[in-house]
Order: structure tokens, then C-alpha cells, then sequence
């Protein structure tokens, strides 16, 4: 049997994140070309549901219950799966690029003398085996398919949306308990506070559907039928530099070069003039919407529809406009 | 304080970069100091000015130092280059070992990195450097204070859904992120005398290192430009039409809502 494609399955509040779902998806269609088994990783404790709901979407399931994976903290993470990596010596081990896969996962590598791709945006599997990550480069100017050495596992952190959810993976996971003894004395770290974000939004790199505004708000009381829109669409609400710079928004919430980089399905900038800083955030988005009063403006350069309009007007009226139709489904 | 920063001389964000061939890059020559590099250049100078000490940056770089030159007009100390023809074609854990090789024997409390260089954004090196050295890391900080006597950091750190605070043990190695700081603008007058400070250069024998030591775990095969959008679509009738047919063209042809 070849060594298995594992995924370190990032969980929240019990509830599995759906880029574990995607890269699973990505590591079944692999393994109907190699042949490989396909694992999930969970570390944390009260792991039942989450668990559960990754059943069908894998061949295993590695469950690490120990109190102190949660928080995370790399001093815990990196022991144990180190450790279980050694043990199975899996032939590819595949995570989500968020606070806890950009974190952990260079340090791991290092740790094990591997390769590691960051922050990918696609992933393809050669007949033979052979892994090919992309990843975009300069703020996807340019994009590098990375190869990668004979250490193993291979090592890759994927931004969402990368691979569709597989609507049937046909699989029927194995639990697989490990204990986990973590040595105290590696534990040097300590988490001692958490600050919610307000808002029961998703982060911006983790939703769907972003939708922004920039300068072109001219408030920051505006951003209120931003508000309304998002919440039309189940979307999180994205900005400028700009407006972070003025202190309308918060930094958590700026795309861009010096902000974060979104991989969603829609992005629609209002009030956005197109600044290549901005830009090199959205490469990734599936679709991009821009609204802008200049016909001229840089942001058409880079969208799939565009209206050259007053976004005080456009905006409450496609607000409406949604109700409308989803309330008619 | 020992506060070592690693630092980047990289292109500017709005250089143009393109495709050149499978192997080759051309990139305008258009560089500064990479952005969140500067952040952690001036998260070393805050704690300098608190606690006393001394600032080194340091950089892996064959050709460029004017990052070096940057840290010192900002304030810096010290500036060191490592250099050496075996390092083309390394990669970021092979700068991570060079790195660490330098750094290993250093009388270092605290090393700050930026959270991703901006050019090949990888956020590897940071992490890695501590690793080698098995010092704790943070990557991604917002919120820095350091209590000198008790040799243990304050971090503030950004998640996906808040701020986390996390208490650290010196020596570590932090990687910075917007939010931190605002970086000083160095004086003229510094900027002049950084022109002609002294740059200490090392190439890889000095730190101990052979060629094998610095092999690359990844390797890029082939760059790709990136893939084009199809030229927009401008909705050009009135309010409020262009409204409902761009749901339309939303759900029907782009299938995304
Ligand atoms: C296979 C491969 C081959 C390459 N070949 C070449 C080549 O021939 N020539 C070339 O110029 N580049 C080459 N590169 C690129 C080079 O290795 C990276 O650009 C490297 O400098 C790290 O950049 P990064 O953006 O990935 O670092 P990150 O890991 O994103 O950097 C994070 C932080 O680490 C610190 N840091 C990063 N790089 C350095 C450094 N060099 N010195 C000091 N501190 C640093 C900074 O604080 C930075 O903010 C190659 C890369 C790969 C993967
Ligand atoms: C090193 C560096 C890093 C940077 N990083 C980032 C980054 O990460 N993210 C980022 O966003 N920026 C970044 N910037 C800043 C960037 O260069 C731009 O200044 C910024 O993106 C502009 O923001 P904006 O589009 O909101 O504002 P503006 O450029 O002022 O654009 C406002 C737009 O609103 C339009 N408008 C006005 N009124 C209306 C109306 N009623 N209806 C519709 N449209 C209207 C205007 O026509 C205009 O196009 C960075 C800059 C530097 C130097």
C-alpha cells in the first residue's frame, strides 16, 4: 500500500473549515491515480462531530484529543505531528493557508527536512506520482510551478477554493485514536486571550462572496448599505488601504498587498479605483464586479462585469434587487 | 536587548514583473526594502530606545544591500551580508540554515522577520530560522511588548475570527505584520551616512557551510504568466436595468449567487 495523503482538518467551534473538505476532495482524486489512502489529521478535544461530518470524505481519520491543542499553538501541533508523520511517513500532507497552516507549516517542514509550497492556488497530480503546486508570485504578477525533492511528505498550505467540494466522495473513514503525550517542558508558549472579531462574519479569506468599498464611500457611516448588501449575499464585507488608513475599517478587513489576499467566489469593489496594491489581492477571485462614478477607473482592468455608476445609488437597489430574487426561490 | 532583523531588498509592488521563459523572470528595476521588513526593522528600534541593546540586520543577498542600508538610516546598529555564488537557485530553507548558521552562536534575545518577503511571499524563512535555532516563533504579529527583566514577551497575533494575546519566552523569533507599527522615514542626513557605513560581508565557508548544505527542498519548474481574464463586461444601460441584469448575468452566466 503507498503512503497515505493526509489533510490537517482545521476546525472551529466543533465545525470542520470547508477548505478540510476541499483539499479531501483533492486528495480523493489524487488517490484514483496512485492508489494512495487518504487521511484527515484532527487534533483537539470533544472531536466526535467533527469527525462525523468527515466520514465520507476519507479513509482514515487520525484523532489526537489532548487539551492542550486547543488554542493552537505550534509547540503542540508540531510534537505530535511530527511524530505521527514519522510513524506513518505519509507521502503528502496538505493544509489550509490560514492563521494556523502559515504558522505551522514552515516550521514543520523545516522540522522534517521536506519540501513545502505556500499559500497554492492549484495543485495537479501526475500519473506518476509526481506532485505539481502553483503558486502565484510577486502578488500573482507571475505564477511558479513549484517540483518538489525526494524527502517526503510533500508539504503544501492551499488558499480556498482552489478545488470544488466533492459532492459524492464515497468513502467510509476508519478512526484512528493516537495518544498524544506532549512533553510540558516544549510547551513554551501560552495563549492567554482572544479578542472575537465583531460581527459574525466569516474573515474575508475564508468567505465566498467579499464585497468591498473604498475612498468612494466617503464615510465611514456609509459603509452601512455595504453592511446590508453583504448580509443580502451571506457575504464579508472587504476594503481599501484607504479607508483602513483613515480609520474607517478595520486592518483585519484590507485586501491587498499590504493587507490580505481573498480567493473568493465573487468580489465586487464599489468605490474602488484599482491601485495595483489592491489588485494583487484579488488575483484569485473566481468572478470580480466593479462599480465606479470613473469610466476610466483601473479597477475595470481587472473585472469580469463593471458599471461605471454612483454606488449610493447601485448599491441599495441591488440590495433590493437580491431580496427580490432569493425571496422568489 | 540582541535584536537581530532579516531583512529584503525586493521589487517594488508596482514593478512590472513578466514571464520571460520557463526558467527566467524579467523583473523592472524598481526595489525597496520589503514592507512588513520594515515593519520589523522598526518594532526593533521601539524596544531598542525602551530597553537599550543593539540592532543588527542582516541579509542573505549576492547583489543587494541597499535593504542593510535602509535598517541603518532608520536607526540600525550593525549590518551584516551574506553572500556566495552557491547560494543562486537556493531556496527558502536554504536561506533558513544560512541564516541560522550566522545566527547560531549570536548572544540574541529576540529576532524579528517580516511575515512574508514581497516577492515570492512565501512566509518560510521566519519560522524555519527558528526552528534551527529551537526558539519558539509567532508568525503574523500585531502587538509587541517585551519585558526585559523577565526575558518574556506580549504578542498579539491575528487570526482568521480575532486577535489572539499569547505570552513568550526570550529568546524567540517574531514575524511582523501590518498594524504593528508605522516605520519611521529616516533623515536625509542618516541616509546619506548609510551610503557609507560599513557592511560586513560573509560568504558561506566563514559560517561553516558547503554548497550541500544549502540544496533546495522545492524547486520551481516553470513559471506561468497568470491566467487572463476575459476583457470586462461593462453594463451600459440605465439605472435601474444595469442593476437587474447584472444579478442576471450574476446567476446565469457567471453562476455564482
Ligand atoms: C527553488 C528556488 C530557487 C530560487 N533561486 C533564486 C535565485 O537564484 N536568486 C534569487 O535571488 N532568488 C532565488 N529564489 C528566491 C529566493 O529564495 C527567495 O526570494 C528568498 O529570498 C525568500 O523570499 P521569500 O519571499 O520566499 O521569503 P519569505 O519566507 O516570505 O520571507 C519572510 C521573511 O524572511 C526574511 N528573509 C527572507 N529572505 C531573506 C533574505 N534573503 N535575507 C534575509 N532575510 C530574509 C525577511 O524578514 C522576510 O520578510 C529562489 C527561490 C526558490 C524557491
Ligand atoms: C507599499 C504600499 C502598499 C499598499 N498596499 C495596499 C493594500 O494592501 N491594499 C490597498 O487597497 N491599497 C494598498 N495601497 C494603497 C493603494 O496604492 C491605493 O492608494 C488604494 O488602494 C486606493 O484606495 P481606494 O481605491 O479606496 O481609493 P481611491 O484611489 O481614492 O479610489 C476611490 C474611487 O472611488 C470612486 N468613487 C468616488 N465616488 C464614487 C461614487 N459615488 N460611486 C462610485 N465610485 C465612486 C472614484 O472614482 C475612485 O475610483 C498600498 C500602497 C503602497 C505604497
Amino acid at each position: 500500500m503507498p503512503n497515505e495523503i493526509w489533510v490537517l482538518a482545521e476546525h472551529r467551534e466543533g465545525k470542520v473549515k470547508k477548505i478540510a473538505f476541499e483539499l479531501l476532495s483533492a486528495g480523493i482524486e489524487f488517490s484514483k491515480k496512485t492508489g494512495q489512502e487518504v487521511a484527515a489529521l484532527l487534533l483537539g478535544s470533544g472531536l466526535e462531530e467533527a469527525a462525523k461530518s468527515l466520514t465520507l470524505f476519507a479513509d482514515k481519520i487520525y484523532v489526537m484529543d489532548a487539551p492542550s491543542f486547543t488554542p493552537y499553538t505550534s509547540d503542540a501541533y508540531l510534537a505530535s505531528i511530527a511524530s505521527l508523520i514519522k510513524e506513518h511517513q505519509p507521502s503528502i500532507l496538505l493544509g489550509g493557508a490560514t492563521s494556523t497552516g502559515k504558522d505551522l507549516f514552515p516550521r514543520l517542514a523545516m522540522h522534517l527536512q521536506t519540501g513545502y509550497a505556500p499559500d497554492c492556488t492549484g495543485l495537479t497530480m501526475g500519473e506518476d506520482g509526481k506532485l505539481i503546486a502553483r503558486r502565484p508570485l510577486f502578488g500573482g504578477k507571475v505564477f511558479a510551478e513549484m517540483a518538489f525533492s525526494e524527502a517526503r511528505p510533500r508539504m503544501a498550505t492551499v488558499r480556498n477554493n482552489a478545488f470544488l467540494v466533492n459532492e459524492s466522495p464515497g468513502k467510509s473513514a476508519k478512526i484512528v485514536p493516537v495518544s498524544s503525550q506532549i512533553d510540558p517542558s516544549l510547551l513554551k508558549k501560552k495563549v492567554t486571550g482572544f479578542e472575537k472579531a465583531a460581527g459574525a462574519k466569516l474573515d474575508i479569506t475564508e468567505a465566498d462572496i467579499v464585497v468591498a468599498a473604498g475612498r468612494g464611500i466617503k464615510a465611514p457611516e456609509n459603509f452601512k448599505i455595504i453592511e446590508d448588501l453583504a448580509d443580502a449575499l451571506n457575504a464579508s464585507v472587504g476594503t481599501t488601504r484607504a479607508t483602513v488608513d483613515e480609520g474607517w475599517r478595520d486592518l483585519k478587513d484590507q485586501i491587498g498587498k499590504s493587507g490580505k489576499n481573498i480567493s473568493a467566489k465573487l468580489y465586487m469593489a464599489f468605490g474602488i479605483s484599482g491601485a495595483i496594491h489592491h489588485i494583487l489581492g484579488i488575483g484569485t477571485c473566481k468572478t470580480v464586479v466593479a462599480v465606479d462614478t470613473d469610466p476610466n477607473a483601473l479597477i475595470f482592468n481587472y473585472a469580469d462585469y463593471g458599471i461605471a455608476g454612483d454606488l449610493f445609488q447601485i448599491v441599495p437597489a441591488l440590495t433590493e434587487e437580491l431580496k427580490k430574487v432569493f425571496s422568489t426561490e | 536587548m540582541e535584536i537581530y532583523v532579516l531583512v529584503k531588498q525586493v521589487p517594488d509592488p508596482e514593478a512590472i514583473v513578466k514571464v520571460k521563459s520557463d526558467s527566467e523572470l524579467e523583473i523592472e528595476n524598481k526595489y525597496f526594502t520589503s514592507f512588513f521588513d520594515e515593519i520589523a526593522i522598526e518594532a526593533g528600534l521601539k524596544l531598542k530606545e525602551k530597553t537599550g541593546g543593539k540592532v543588527t540586520v542582516l541579509t542573505v543577498d549576492n547583489r543587494r544591500v541597499d535593504a542593510l542600508r535602509r535598517g541603518i538610516s532608520m536607526g540600525a546598529d550593525d549590518a551584516v551580508q551574506i553572500a556566495d555564488p552557491a547560494l543562486e537557485g537556493a531556496d527558502q530553507f536554504a536561506l533558513a540554515r544560512t541564516l541560522s548558521a550566522y545566527l547560531k552562536d549570536k548572544p540574541f534575545d529576540l529576532i524579528l522577520t517580516g511575515r512574508q518577503a514581497m516577492d515570492d511571499d512565501a512566509g518560510i524563512v521566519g519560522p524555519a530560522v527558528a526552528e534551527c535555532l529551537g526558539i519558539p516563533h509567532i508568525h503574523s504579529i500585531i502587538g509587541l511588548e517585551v519585558d526585559d527583566q523577565k526575558k518574556e514577551a506580549k504578542v498579539l497575533r491575528e487570526v482568521e475570527n480575532g486577535k489572539e494575546s499569547l505570552t513568550c519566552p526570550l529568546p524567540a523569533l517574531f514575524t511582523c505584520q501590518k498594524g504593528l507599527n508605522a516605520p519611521r522615514i529616516p533623515l536625509v542626513m542618516n541616509v546619506m551616512k548609510a551610503m557609507k557605513a560599513q557592511i560586513k560581508k560573509l560568504d558561506l565557508a566563514s559560517l561553516g557551510l558547503g554548497p550541500s548544505d544549502v540544496s533546495p527542498y522545492i524547486k520551481i519548474e516553470k513559471y506561468v504568466p497568470p491566467p487572463k481574464r476575459p476583457p470586462v463586461k461593462m453594463i451600459k444601460e440605465d439605472f435601474p436595468e444595469n442593476v437587474k441584469t447584472l444579478v442576471k448575468l450574476l446567476r446565469e452566466e457567471a453562476k455564482v449567487i
